[in-house]
């Protein structure tokens, strides 16, 4: 039943401290439609008084440059107990069995064909991009957001930081299940640009970790202009590590299915976290 | 800022009716009552498809406004895992969906995930698509939950536990344009891919949807303002030249598919969108959509002094309605915040649009709790909806989709008391603008929808914005 007589005999003001309701006297009425009985200040609401909508702050470039992108973050223990407690939530997503070795080596033949567009000149900025997201540096997720270099975005900065450690468990463990050797192992002609890293191929946790960086950001600030671009960018990471000849096509994908899956899961494991982060945007 | 001299009007910040969104579409009179409608419930209830983040389903204004057994989300399982289903195994009823529709013929992308989407929403199906839960997490469900309370929240009574443990019933008046509407939340990602937004299209025109509501840019990369296929760069676009992931030609296909799959359904119900919040000349994607020929109604804001909020394109809107606005300092217009302690005139031209920046926000309802835009000093709230304060559960909201939403509810509860009878989306715009008035102003006209056809401003001044029934 729509209750419009609790308009007739009680309003909501805002002012400058916030919301009151009926000028900031409680309204303890077992019936609503009588009487307003005096009582204590019920709270001073905080109100947002954001009025940027979607745009940055403007943050002082005064941020230590050795902190955040490259300092990491302590082991988020409380986070992973959590997501321990909530096994059952990722441990089994219906992520698609990987592809059979004859798909494989078609897989590998595209990444032949990478690896020599790499030696091409529209191509070749891949490279520096390539050796610099080997290890964990948060660059290509805070500079869509116009935040890197900047101060005030520790807390978002350390959710990323999570988000990339907890994932990287979760995708060993699916990489584990499915044992998919490596491209170049299954076409010696690859000539990776990196290392193998010591483990399994299928699902690729770069495209895992950054996809699920995207998609727990955008739960957070989805009006954020960047988010889309995020994805973007968590896609660029991803594809990157095909042109490196360490991941076939079908791991990247694996990856982004992963992170889609997890993130209901994600979102409640890593509340805390982003609830500091949102704060620093709104 | 001049410390020695403190401006005299610094943070005079004047107290307002947290309705007075409703009072200026003239919905509510002066007195809060109902201009003119009744609380009937028209049966079935006028349904709302909102296509947007999740919402804070057990906030005490939307109880019972959220249908449960429809909401779906597309965010994390591909074709759709029901929102409000706690056991993900449960199997779907026979959803009264609309089976035998043609809108994705011509449409090879649609009609293939059409056909897809229908397998997986006939009886028997699990709620949650192959296991996957729905990423729908109420703390992270802020813009939906602002959105749905505008288009549709009731009046409520809470209960509260004060210092002493005692509990009371706190009144709750707030309530959104069209209290007695049905909403169907359609959550999807923000993924700049095409499919997830070509199904939540399909599933609100599945559904019988009366109204649809998009409170939101799409991210279509070639659809994007301002557009970048015009200008060439070498051999290539500029669009194609400076893309981080190179769109494959199936997505391409899929997001003109998407384009004309919009425009399909609003020709059969009204599609509100939100115009865009960055003075977008023609619109943001896909309000930039909307002409004479469908029924795609693009929303721009006004604000509580009845001027054109500052970052609302003049060109771009059907119509416009009441939202919060901004500070500006550019070319165009100066239009600054003299009420802000740390506002300083120097620099500031004489000539400027100073008088016509309004304060006032929209109130919506927030995400309760620790998230949203209203954070409340609590970790938890009291189990059974007993709230422990009432701070975090409303917050200024504002832009173009507060604006969308306030003209989608206006249609829906024109719908729901019988002034416009369940039309196409052609009709119902012409409904709109036909109970919308001219506002004249230096900028331009705009029109406004009105209940009453005296929509009144509260924060004046009033005169220099002519108002007038076409």
């Amino acid at each position: 039943m729509v209750r419009l007589d609790i308009l007739h005999s009680n309003h909501f003001t805002v002012t400058a401290s916030g919301l009151v309701l009926n000028d900031g006297i409680v309204q303890t009425v077992s019936n609503p439609e009588t009487s307003a009985q005096s009582g204590s200040v019920l709270s001073v609401l905080s109100l947002n008084r954001n009025r940027n909508r979607n745009r940055n702050r403007n943050r002082n470039r005064n941020r230590n440059e050795d902190a955040g992108t490259h300092g990491g973050i302590l082991e988020p223990w409380k986070e992973r107990d959590k997501l321990h407690a909530m096994k059952a939530d990722w441990i089994d997503l219906p992520v698609p069995l990987p592809p059979s070795p004859e798909m494989l080596r078609a897989d590998a033949k595209e990444l032949l064909i990478k690896q020599a567009l790499r030696k091409t000149e529209p191509e070749s900025n891949r490279i520096e991009e390539i050796l610099r997201e080997a290890n964990l540096e948060l660059s290509g997720y805070l500079r869509p957001l116009g935040i890197e270099g900047f101060s005030g975005f520790e807390a978002t900065e350390r959710l990323f930081y999570v988000v990339i450690a907890l994932t990287d468990e979760i995708g060993l463990r699916y990489k584990d299940r499915y044992n998919v050797v490596r491209p170049n192992q299954i076409e010696p002609r690859l000539n990776p640009l990196l290392p193998n890293p010591p483990h399994q191929s299928y699902p690729s946790n770069h495209s895992l970790q950054s996809f699920s960086v995207a998609f727990i950001f955008s739960r957070i600030l989805p009006e954020h202009p960047a988010s889309s671009e995020l994805m973007n960018s968590a896609r660029r990471i991803a594809e990157n590590r095909e042109w490196a000849g360490v991941h076939y096509r079908s791991d990247t994908e694996a990856g982004y299915q992963l992170a889609r899956m997890l993130t209901p899961c994600l979102e409640r494991v890593c509340e805390d976290q982003m609830l500091a982060a949102l704060a620093e945007w709104v | 800022m001049n410390i020695e001299n403190p401006l005299p009007a610094s943070e005079t910040y004047p107290s307002y009716d947290a309705l007075w969104h409703l009072k200026t579409l003239g919905v509510l009179a002066a007195d809060s009552a109902p201009n003119g409608w009744s609380v009937e419930r028209c049966d079935p209830p006028t349904r709302v498809a909102i296509i947007d983040t999740s919402v804070a389903v057990e906030h005490p204004n939307l109880v019972g406004v959220v249908n449960r057994d429809l909401s779906l989300d597309l965010f994390s399982a591909r074709l759709g895992s029901f929102s409000c289903f706690m056991d993900g195994k449960q199997p779907i009823g026979n959803l009264p969906l609309e089976w035998e529709t043609d809108i994705s013929d011509g449409l090879p992308h649609a009609r293939r995930l059409l056909t897809e989407f229908v397998d997986r929403l006939s009886i028997g199906s699990t709620a949650h698509y192959r296991g996957i839960k729905p990423c729908v997490s109420p703390t992270f469900s802020t813009h939906g939950t602002c959105v749905a309370g505008l288009v549709g929240a009731r009046p409520s009574i809470a209960a509260q536990v004060d210092i002493t443990g005692h509990i009371s019933q706190l009144p709750l008046p707030y309530m959104g344009v069209d209290p007695t509407c049905e909403i169907v939340q359609i959550s999807t990602n923000f993924d700049p891919h095409p499919e997830s937004l070509l199904l939540a299209f399909l599933y609100a025109h599945l559904i019988k949807a009366d109204l649809i509501l998009l409170p939101r840019a799409i991210p279509d990369p070639s659809r994007i303002v301002p557009e970048l296929t015009d200008v060439m760069v070498g051999q290539q676009d500029l669009q194609q030249a400076t893309r981080r992931v190179p769109l494959k030609p199936e997505e391409k296909e899929m997001w003109t598919e998407l384009a004309q799959l919009i425009v399909a359904v609003s020709k059969q119900c009204p599609v509100i969108c939100a115009a865009g919040n960055a003075n977008e000349e023609n619109a943001i994607y896909p309000a930039n959509l909307a002409t004479d020929h469908n029924g795609i109604i693009s929303v721009g804001a006004i604000n509580a002094k009845g001027y054109r909020s500052s970052y609302s394109s003049p060109e771009s809107a059907t119509v416009f309605a009441p939202s919060n606005d901004a500070e500006v300092f550019d070319r165009v217009e100066v239009r600054l915040d003299e009420m802000r302690p740390d506002y300083d005139a120097v620099g500031v031209p004489d000539t400027n649009s100073n008088h016509k920046f309004s304060s006032f926000d929209v109130i919506a309802t927030d995400v309760p709790g620790r998230g949203g835009y209203s954070s409340s000093p609590f970790q938890q709230e009291y189990p059974d909806m007993r709230l422990r304060e009432f701070g975090s559960y409303f917050c200024r909201f504002g832009g173009t989709s507060a604006a969308a939403a306030l003209v989608c509810g206006f249609l829906s509860l024109a719908i729901s008391t019988g002034r416009l009878v369940k039309s196409d989306g052609l009709v119902a715009k012409a409904w709109l603008l036909a109970n919308s008035h001219l506002i004249s102003s230096d900028t331009g006209d705009m029109m406004m929808p009105s209940w009453t056809g005296t929509p009144e401003f509260p924060d004046g001044p009033q005169t220099v914005c002519r108002v007038g029934a076409i």
